[in-house]
């Protein structure tokens, strides 16, 4: 297969993001909460445009990839997420980047994922 | 351009939300605001002070819901001194029509959605007279689905119609009752583009009516009254 060159590619953006959730969260209960949400709010044809790709997702943080266009449509999505498999969770977008290097490194590398439960012991 | 200040003007804690302030502060303050209002029904508990800790702002909050419309002036009128940010709670035609007359409510929200008592020109006008601001409530377009945040979407549309028109303040709040109910102030611009907010009214929605409502509430140390200012004589402000 052929390789489209760079300016015929579709443009990109990566959401650098934290996933602040009650428990650990899989890779596969995230994509389907994202395309359900997606599908949800933007249906089949939004959706499309859209082209939400879950790129990277470890440790409740990762890189979410959307058509350069439609970043504010991929973020109310994401802002709809609101509990995966009965655990409530909030997707926090930490960054937007044209490359997935830049929104980990600018965004992710060396940042802390937001814990409540430690949170609230130290307030003890 | 400076960073802009960003609050969330309507927050409920325990015990009518499910968080503590101070559990909700830390995420609050995470997401990049400079302070949420807490305002819980004046029937649950006292309404705490307003605070400010490590640059983040408490703010002393109450969200009345009267029963009819001559209990709300009497209530407002009792609230008033004692908290900064007064929220009215709508939802009746008659009720909605006495907070956007009352200029003491700083925030008119849950006026309803549904056709007979949504917002209509006479309210907007009003709201608009006595700069009582219109709370967008993200809340309903994050939990509902299908048929119902159909209706909430466009209904969101038809009152962003009528606040260009009359040029209402209004604020984009997402209405927690937990702490995972808050979104972080990018979010809540995005969730408002869905029916049409631009960027700039978002913002304003976020950060200059807040601020406006805050400044109008907790005046500076010398105020006296508008248009009055205190002036040293020793600066020789008034010639003899």
């Amino acid at each position: 297969m052929k390789v489209l060159p760079p300016t015929l590619r579709e443009n990109k953006r990566y959401l650098a993001f934290e996933l602040i959730a009650e428990g650990q969260v899989s890779r596969d209960e995230l994509i389907r909460e994202i395309f359900s949400a997606s599908g949800s709010l933007l249906g089949d044809l939004g959706s499309s445009e859209c082209n939400i790709w879950l790129f990277e997702f470890e440790d409740l943080k990762g890189v979410i990839s959307c058509d350069r266009d439609h970043v504010w449509q991929t973020r109310a999505v994401l802002a709809t997420i609101s509990s995966i498999k009965g655990k409530k969770v909030i997707l926090h977008v930490l960054g937007v980047s044209g490359t997935v290097l830049g929104a980990t490194k600018k965004y992710l590398e060396g940042a802390d994922i937001f814990n409540p439960k430690e949170q609230s012991h130290i307030n003890e | 351009m400076a960073r802009p200040k960003f609050y969330d003007l309507n927050v409920h804690t325990a015990p009518e939300g499910k968080n503590t302030i101070e559990e909700m502060v830390p995420l609050a303050k995470r997401f990049g605001y400079a302070g949420v209002a807490v305002t819980d029904p004046s029937n649950s508990c006292k309404p705490l002070r307003s605070a400010v800790t490590d640059g983040f702002e408490i703010i002393s909050g109450v969200e009345l819901s009267p029963e009819n419309a001559s209990k709300l002036h009497g209530l407002v009128g009792k609230y008033r001194q004692m908290v900064d940010v007064v929220v009215v709670r709508g939802g009746s035609e008659s009720i909605n029509r006495a907070a956007v007359e009352n200029s003491n409510v700083d925030v008119l929200s849950n006026f309803g959605s549904m056709k007979e008592n949504g917002l209509n020109h006479v309210l907007a006008k009003s709201a608009s007279d006595n700069d009582v601001a219109i709370s967008f409530d993200l809340y309903d377009i994050i939990y509902l689905r299908g048929g119902r945040r159909v209706k909430a979407l466009s209904n969101f549309r038809k009152d962003l119609s009528l606040v260009r028109k009359y040029d209402v303040p209004f604020i984009l709040t997402s209405n927690a009752r937990s702490l995972y109910d808050l979104r972080a102030p990018r979010e809540l611009m995005a969730l408002a583009s869905l029916f049409g907010m631009t960027r700039e009214e978002a913002l304003h929605g976020l950060s200059v009516v807040p601020q406006r409502i805050l400044a109008r509430n907790c005046p500076p140390a010398n105020y006296v009254m508008d248009g009055v200012e205190i002036v040293d004589p020793s600066e020789g402000g008034c010639d003899q």
